[in-house]
């Protein structure tokens, strides 16, 4: 059979696809690539749809390929190599059979997508590749199949496409129905000082630090939870919930990321500071008109 | 009911103000009628409402709430939600690593927090959170409590706890906010529908 020999582990490797919908009502996080946009420009290099790719979070995976096949990488510079040579990434190789890939450490942004012409030749659960960290991650001795492919073109993301990854990011914020939970000096502490992202960063949700928000009442009656929401328990301080976040929760919500803004939060480190900066619905539904439009064309 | 936009491709459909079974009724009801609307990515039940999550590129923040509206209007169907089966879970109150404060809190003793704890016969009104989390209610108010000030990293799977009026057993190790009065060794977390009937019987495992 063909496909990758999984040599070394990384810290956090999984196959991962844009996610599992459908399924909340039974409680089924909808999970799915941290950053979608790295993860869409590696499966709009390939031409895959509805496909999926591997995350890497920071370093540490390396494969081995048992047959021919053209691959992309794009997202973080995770010190990416092909037979130790080092290669840059927002681009297709066309890899040989026993050709070595690895990701060797974090160097700049967290999450590294690997896709194969097709997609790997995986199971689907709830209709979809992704799994949460919990349920699995990839780890030495796995095998993981694809189609051999072969291709002559090299294709890369143009340079005005590529993100640059820093350590601060302003993210936009629709305020929410229960904005009412927190005064006007409250908000005026949300808005004006930094929050910083803390070692408590998983796919679930980044818990942030600063300045305490206190808010009117502890908490509201569980409902659900939309991407990129801002929660803030009576701790006060903010928590991101991003892909594997749980369906239903009652802390009270001051708004929701923008979700364009998320997947660039994923790419940020432990440390790095952000600002929230409100946005109106109008502004928010195009800017994610304008994202998807990219890959849409 | 109200529809309330909470982020850039979903909106909040809130059914009620205060959990009761004739608000579990409707947000069913409800529910099983947007199955048939169109272009949704994903929908959450819940207490008192249901989170849509649509296709933007279908709907935009005004016409969404008129094409909900316009849709619900048309669906005549109306059922009471099923009286399910009656589950029995047994607790170790003696595990209860927030017993303790929780009746500091009402200035009660352990023995009367595990007393209305189990006193009541709980209703399933949503499943979520995660696979297997039923959302019970509701808890005898004397004993209402609010959630931690900050949610744990870890609370052990089988942690029976309470928030607010609500219940419900954890059903893997998972990071979560709720006061533990106990812990279980029920494992059938498959069991739980939306509409079944749950009682906690103080045993010591």
């Amino acid at each position: 059979m063909s496909g990758f020999e999984v040599l070394q582990e990384a810290t956090w490797s999984n196959i991962e696809d844009l996610g599992r919908y459908g399924y909340n009502h039974v409680g089924v996080s909808n999970s799915g690539a941290m950053d979608e946009y790295a993860y869409r420009w590696s499966q709009k290099l390939l031409g895959n749809k509805e496909s999926n790719a591997i995350e890497v979070m920071l370093g540490g995976l390396k494969l081995k390929a048992t047959a021919d096949v053209e691959i992309s990488v794009c997202g973080a510079d995770l010190d990416f190599r092909i037979n130790q040579e080092k290669k840059v990434m927002w681009q297709t190789y066309q890899i040989r059979k026993n050709d070595v890939l690895g990701f060797y450490g974090q160097i700049n942004g967290l999450r590294a997508y690997l896709s194969v012409k097709e997609g790997f030749k995986v199971q689907k659960k709830y209709n979809s590749y992704s799994r949460t960290y919990k349920e699995q991650k990839l780890k030495k001795g796995d095998f993981i199949p694809f189609t051999p492919s072969k291709s002559r073109d090299i294709k890369h993301v143009s340079i005005p496409y590529i993100p640059t990854y820093s350590d601060t990011l302003t993210l936009h914020i629709l305020l929410g129905s229960q904005e009412h939970f927190f005064s006007q000096s409250t908000k005026e502490i949300f808005f004006n000082t930094n929050y910083t992202l803390t070692p408590h960063m998983s796919p679930m949700g980044y818990k942030l630090q600063g300045k305490v928000l206190v808010t009117k009442k502890g908490g509201i009656i569980s409902e659900g939870i939309p991407f990129g929401t801002v929660q803030i328990p009576p701790d006060g301080q903010p928590i991101i919930l991003l892909k594997e976040r749980q369906t239903i929760g009652g802390y009270p919500k001051i708004g929701t990321v923008l979700a364009s803004d998320c997947f660039a939060l994923a790419q940020l480190p432990i440390g790095a500071n952000v600002q929230f900066k409100e946005i109106s619905i109008t502004d928010a539904q195009n800017k994610m008109k304008a994202f998807y439009g990219i890959f849409l064309k | 009911m109200k529809i309330e936009i909470v982020s850039a491709d979903s909106v909040m459909i809130y059914l009620g103000k205060m959990i009761s079974e004739k608000v579990l009724d409707e947000v069913q009801n409800t529910y099983s009628a947007l199955k048939t609307f169109e272009h949704v990515i994903d929908l959450t039940p819940s207490y008192t409402s249901i989170l849509l999550q649509y296709d933007m590129l279908h709907y935009d923040s005004v016409n969404i709430k008129e094409a909900i509206t316009k849709h619900l209007s048309k669906q005549h169907a109306k059922y009471e939600v099923k009286h399910g089966k009656l589950i029995e879970i047994p607790v170790d109150y003696t595990q209860g690593l927030d017993l303790q404060s929780v009746a500091d809190f009402h200035n009660i003793s352990c023995q009367e927090v595990i007393a209305k704890h189990t006193k009541q016969t709980y209703r399933v009104y949503a499943i979520g959170f995660l696979v297997g989390f039923a959302y019970l209610g509701k808890v005898d108010v004397s004993i209402n409590t609010p959630r931690l000030e900050s949610p744990r990293a870890k609370i052990p799977k089988g942690s029976v706890a309470i928030a607010e009026s609500q219940t419900a057993v954890y059903p893997e190790d998972s990071a979560g906010g709720w006061n533990i009065l106990g812990t279980t060794c029920f494992d059938d977390f498959h069991l739980f529908e939306v509409g079944d009937y749950v009682r906690f019987i103080d045993v010591r495992i």
